[in-house]
């Protein structure tokens, strides 16, 4: 999977902002981010670079069928 | 929860063995029928329509977009007088591909060995005409200028460029307005009177009232592997098309390639480039990433794996995309927008090379995503300013054809931006003094918002994501807008048409983010549409439009730009543009 | 499977460090008299010798373990280590709250060691002052670290809630005691 976990969390919400494909969410009652919509993380770690703890981590690997135009 | 999100069905090794092969068109679409993702299924909304809450909000200029043309627009046109209103779908400086360059061009008389008026004539023998030299030399004259108050702003301090792109804004007081997707602009008796849009974090419509709209949008593409512009799918362009605006650059191609392992892991692919600091790139010239590398894998098949940068496996090929001989490379792959040069890059040397350089490469990772500053609004004059009264657009989503239809300066996408949005902004301001608030009419604004709503309110429908990976399975395989051919072009246009015709009106979305999706999808089937007629109209090859049918230059009939606009009954319409003409 | 990029060796490490200066810090409970038992064949002396050296080590290592938390910034891109801290700090997240009191809790409790001579008060009443003190911190920090850490799997939580819950536990059994051997004297 793309974005793989979250830990550690503050629940800042700064990555939710971030995030430039609108994966994340934070948990209403915890406040905790969360992977929400993993099938559209672009893999480009903004959310991690921003993150004050840096409670994200990401995988190089997409979590849907990748197109390509040749290969 | 009920989310329609698309579930991995098949493993990526065997989808890309399908994808690539010589099924693709075909194989793609029984794909992506797959009925677990494709049946027109019931729409379980996950929020209440009816609790959807209401803001209007007003500002003389309103600027739509975050990155680096949106933050000058929004410093220029308040510094101007103006009451100025920043929304951007993402966050300032987090979103678009702003947050991923790292060079920036600035063009320093002092120190360039070469006169203004000899850049602006070596960028156009590049671009083999293509570029609009008013805009090639309107870059480099402003570039310093923009990259000094970058520097004041603290730019060249940090990779993440939000916090310097805040400090100008809230020492401003200039209203921001974050995560807002703009989904319309609004038009009422013939100028631009505001847009519309919703949020992503509360159930809301927001209506914006202005006298002037600037669309820093950027540019987009069809949700591409590899490339980090899964955030843009042309917006701007589309919602400006909506309206009657010009537009331009659809035929135009970036031609970057990924590279095969984990080809979707943008960050991976630019080997960390994101995470460098900025720094300024002096005059380099080149004619750059546009077809000539798919060309050679669609003539020679993808044996040959291109060696570390500097080293072989660009032999010439015969045939395909022409190159002035002026620049040729001699060594070395295209470099592109790569990292700074003589900035300080920490670590590597020389800058990172684009993806799928130095490995083996893959095709298509910035596909639908045409040269900067090619496509998007057609200008009417050097202000930035479109057929529209009173709407302007600048950097990626204006296209100025500042650097022609070919990269050729180093750089100069991001400063053009910077510039443009610059231009833009005090346009706009000087635009808003001659004129009244507009008047948005209830009927125009029930309009909108029942648009907005329409999919959240569809009982059943298409899920967002199972349209997009259809269009991408119909838009990126084998080589379609890379190595063009009218039968195949025309192939994938039926079944666009039929995207647009058939299953845009039926997007379906359950909460905002599917609502988003929802529009953004809409958005690159009218793209793709655009795309795929403006291919088919331009009858020779240049720069980074390259078709089999007809590979040669023709300076006799194509000496111009296409723009495309909507007819009144609604049709796509063509026109050609003479280069070096304004729009009449 | 997924394969993604291990954590540091550095922040990894700080982790660990922060993580074992806890469970030492809840060990404080049992490097007492109270333990009676299982220190018997050590001196009175001896126990509060270790007591204090462990507890000014831990102490100091926790205090700039918010520092800790940062500190691997400075040596790769990202967020700006003075940025995140702030972020930290101004975040009023439950976690962080507790974060803060457990801090606060602490210095007040290695300020109390420190200057234990010349408070006005009797050693006994110290020795109460503290362990009451050192009750309410071991609570609140434990709560923390389950709250917010990352290495707080359901398992470690547990473990963390029972070792915390024994300390003080064990100390209120020998309050009560103690209590019990006063009013039959
Ligand atoms: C990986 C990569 C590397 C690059 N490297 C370089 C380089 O080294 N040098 C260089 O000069 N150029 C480089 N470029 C190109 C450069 O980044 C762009 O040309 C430039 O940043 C464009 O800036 P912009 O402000 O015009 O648009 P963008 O930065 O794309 O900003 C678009 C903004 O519009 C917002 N938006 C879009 N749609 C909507 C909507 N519907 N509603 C509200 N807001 C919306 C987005 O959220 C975003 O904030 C690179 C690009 C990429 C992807
Ligand atoms: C800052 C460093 C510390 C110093 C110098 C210190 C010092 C002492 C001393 C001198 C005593 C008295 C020992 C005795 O008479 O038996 C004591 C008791 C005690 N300490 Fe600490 N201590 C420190 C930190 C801690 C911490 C972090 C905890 C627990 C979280 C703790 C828990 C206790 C307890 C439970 C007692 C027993 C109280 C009692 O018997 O009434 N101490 N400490
Ligand atoms: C200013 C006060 C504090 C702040 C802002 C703070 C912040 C944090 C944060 C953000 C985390 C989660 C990050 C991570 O797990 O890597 C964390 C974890 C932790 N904190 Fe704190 N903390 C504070 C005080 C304390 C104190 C006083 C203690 C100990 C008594 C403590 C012990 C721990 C431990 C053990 C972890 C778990 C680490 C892990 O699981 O890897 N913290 N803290
Ligand atoms: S940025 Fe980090 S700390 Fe803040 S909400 Fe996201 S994951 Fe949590
Ligand atoms: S890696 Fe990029 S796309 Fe993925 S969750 Fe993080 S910010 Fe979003």
């Amino acid at each position: 999977m793309s974005i793989e976990h979250i830990k550690g969390c503050i629940g800042c919400g700064i990555c939710v902002q971030t995030c430039p494909t609108d994966v994340l969410r934070q948990d209403v009652k915890t406040k905790k981010a969360f992977i929400k919509y993993p099938a559209d993380c672009q893999i480009c770690h903004l959310c991690r670079m921003y993150c004050p703890v840096d409670a994200i981590t990401i995988s190089p690997e997409k979590s849907i069928p990748v197109v390509v135009s040749w290969g | 929860m009920k989310s329609s999100q698309p579930k991995p069905d098949m493993s990526r090794r065997k989808f890309m063995a399908l994808a690539g092969g010589t099924a693709g068109l075909a194989a793609m679409a029984a794909m992506g029928l797959s009925p677990e993702q494709g049946e027109c299924s019931p729409n379980i909304p996950a929020i209440d329509v009816d609790k959807m809450t209401y803001a209007e909000n007003e500002a003389d200029v309103l600027v739509i977009g975050g990155g680096m043309a949106g933050l000058f627009a929004a410093v220029k046109a308040h510094d101007a007088g103006s009451k100025v209103m920043l929304v951007s779908k993402g966050r300032l400086g987090a979103s678009g591909q702003t947050p991923f360059a790292k060079g920036i061009f600035a063009f320093d008389s002092s120190s360039e060995k070469m006169t203004l008026d000899e850049f602006v004539a070596t960028v156009t023998r590049s671009a083999l005409g293509t570029n609009n030299q008013v805009y090639t030399r309107q870059m480099a004259e402003h570039s310093l200028a923009r990259i000094n108050e970058l520097r004041e702003w603290g730019f060249f301090e940090s990779p993440l460029y939000n916090k310097n792109f805040t400090k100008p804004i809230k020492e401003r007081n200039i209203a921001l307005k974050e995560r807002i997707v703009i989904t319309h602009l609004i038009k009422e008796n013939g100028s631009v009177a505001g847009a519309a849009g919703f949020s992503q974090d509360e159930e809301k419509i927001l209506i914006f009232k202005a006298k002037s709209v600037i669309l820093c949008t950027g540019a987009g593409g069809f949700k591409p592997n590899g490339f980090p512009i899964c955030d843009l799918t042309h917006d701007g362009t589309v919602m400006a098309y909506n309206i009657g605006a010009k537009v331009t650059g659809k035929e135009w191609n970036d031609g970057h390639p990924g590279r095969a392992k984990n080809a979707a892991a943008c960050f991976d692919g630019w080997h960390g480039m994101f995470e460098r600091k900025p720094g300024i790139t002096g005059v380099e010239v080149h004619h750059d990433l546009g077809v000539d590398l798919n060309y050679k894998v669609y003539a020679t098949g993808n044996a040959v794996k291109m060696g570390p940068p500097g080293a072989g496996g660009r032999e010439v090929v015969a045939g395909g995309p022409y190159v002035p001989e002026e620049f040729k490379r001699r060594n070395g792959p295209p470099q592109g927008e790569k990292g700074p040069r003589g900035g300080r890059p920490p670590e590597r040397e020389g800058g990172a090379p684009p993806p799928g350089m130095g490995e083996e490469p893959v095709g298509g990772s910035s596909a639908g995503m045409a040269i900067h500053k090619s496509e998007g609004l057609v200008p009417i004059n050097d202000k930035c300013e479109s057929n529209i009264p009173g709407l302007y657009a600048a950097g990626d989503a204006l296209g100025s054809y500042m650097a022609g239809a070919i990269y050729t300066q180093i750089g100069s996408s991001l400063a053009g931006s910077a510039v443009q949005g610059a231009v833009a902004g005090q346009s706009a301001s000087e635009y808003c003094r001659g004129v009244e608030m507009p008047a948005i009419s209830e009927a125009k604004m029930d309009e909108v918002r029942e648009e907005i709503l329409a999919p959240l309110k569809r009982e059943s429908g298409y899920s967002p994501a199972w349209v997009t990976q259809t269009l991408q399975g119909i838009m990126i395989p084998n080589f379609i807008i890379y190595i063009k051919k009218e039968r195949l072009l025309k192939a994938a246009l039926a079944y666009v048409e039929e995207l647009r015709e058939h299953h845009l009106p039926m997007l379906r979305a359950a909460d905002l983010h599917e609502l988003r999706l929802a529009f953004e999808t809409a958005n690159m089937i009218i793209s793709a549409e655009m795309k795929l007629k403006a291919s088919l109209m331009r009858t020779e090859s240049r720069c980074s439009h390259f078709r089999l049918d007809y590979p040669e230059m023709d300076t006799e009939n194509w000496n111009a730009w296409i723009n495309i606009y909507k007819g009144s009954d609604g049709s796509m319409q063509f026109e050609k543009q003479p280069f070096d003409s304004w729009p009449t | 499977m997924s394969t993604f990029p291990e954590r540091s060796l550095l922040k990894e490490s700080l982790s660990v460090v922060t993580i074992l200066a806890f469970f030492q810090m809840v060990g404080q409970f049992f490097w007492t008299r109270a333990n009676k038992s299982a220190v018997a064949q050590l001196t009175m002396s001896k126990i509060i010798k270790y007591h204090k050296i462990i507890g000014y080590i831990v102490v100091m290592v926790l205090l700039i373990h918010p520092f800790l938390l940062v500190l691997p910034r400075l040596f790769e891109s990202g967020v700006a280590p003075v940025d995140a801290f702030v972020t930290i700090i101004t975040t009023l997240h439950r976690g962080v709250v507790l974060g803060l009191i457990a801090w606060s809790l602490m210095l007040a409790l290695a300020v109390m060691s420190l200057v234990r001579k010349r408070l006005p008060m009797q050693y006994k009443t110290w020795r109460v002052v503290h362990g009451m003190l050192a009750m309410v911190f071991a609570i609140i920090a434990a709560w923390h670290v389950i709250n917010l850490g990352r290495h707080s799997t359901l398992v470690m939580s547990l473990f963390i809630s029972m070792l915390t819950g024994g300390g003080v536990l064990f100390l209120l059994k020998t309050y009560m005691l103690k209590k019990k051997k006063t009013s039959e004297a």
